[in-house]
């Protein structure tokens, strides 16, 4: 279960994803509060520190097993996540997102076949990825330009 | 499960969901996104050509919900919230639009982008 570094890059790669498999592919987004809760000293009940909530973003298709994350606690991402996804829902490919990122457009047209390319920083979840790739007889080009940033 | 509900009656019960569990600062609220496929109908002509529908649900989470295979009834657990819409592929900009603010306005719980601007005040106004 990967975390993307950036809302971007996770963006990107659920488009793409999306793209791949449009019709079995969910998105699901969890606002949560922590759910311990340590017991707060009696002095400090003056400010209480609210226990701050968290927002996960999570793109999964149950076929190939791929699962994109992202996590962010900071309101002000909220309303620019929900409107994306809107578009993602629509069907917007990764230029149409509008992302500003010039490294996107090429990956999206880069053939018919989407792939799901390489993540960055992805740990465990890569494997399947990969997995997936091979068997749907994508060309496993890897795309250099994605780890960069 | 419940029937889908109108646009409306949905953001009125995620709003207050959202809310509820923003002023209890614990739980979690899932949203889910998924395309509506009929697979009832005959898939050929119908799926490919036109976009699917958008499938939202919202729902707490709530796993103390009384298991459907028991006939007894527990009044003190609180059963599940699920709430669940149908959005038309020509209504989802209008429908995201109003999502997105439902969220924004709901998950008061998330760090506020004017925070250490607050506590500045606040201490300025002490002193």
């Amino acid at each position: 279960m990967p975390y993307l570094p950036t809302s971007q890059a996770y963006l990107e790669q659920s488009a793409l994803l999306l793209e791949a498999y449009p019709n079995d592919t969910r998105i699901t987004t969890k606002y949560n509060f922590p759910s311990s809760q340590k017991p707060k000293p009696t002095e400090e009940s003056t400010t209480p520190t609210a226990p701050i909530a968290s927002l996960t973003l999570k793109t999964y298709n149950p076929t190939s097993g791929i699962c994109l994350k992202y996590r962010t606690n900071k309101a002000a991402e909220v309303g620019r996540l929900i409107t994306s996804l809107g578009k993602l829902a629509g069907g917007a490919n990764v230029a149409a997102l509008g992302l500003g990122n010039a490294a996107a457009a090429p990956v999206a047209q880069a053939g018919g076949d989407v792939e799901m390319t390489d993540a960055p920083e992805e740990g465990t979840g890569s494997a399947p990825a990969a997995k997936t790739e091979g068997s749907k007889g994508g060309k496993g080009k890897k795309k250099g330009g994605k780890g960069k940033r | 499960m419940a029937p889908h509900l109108g646009h409306e009656e949905f953001f009125s019960s995620l709003s207050d969901l959202l809310s509820k569990t923003s002023q209890k600062a614990r739980g979690s609220v899932f949203l889910t996104q998924k395309p509506l496929i009929d697979t009832t109908a005959s898939s050929e002509n119908a799926s490919s050509s036109s976009r699917p529908s958008i499938l939202i649900r919202a729902t707490d989470g709530n796993t103390n919900a009384p298991n459907p295979k028991n006939n007894k009834v527990e009044k003190k657990t609180v059963s599940k919230v699920k709430l669940s819409t149908i959005v038309a592929p020509e209504d989802l900009e209008a429908f995201y639009t109003r999502y997105a603010e439902v969220c924004k306005a709901g998950m008061t719980g998330l760090k506020k982008r004017d925070r250490k601007k607050g506590k500045a005040k606040a201490k300025a106004a002490k002193a």
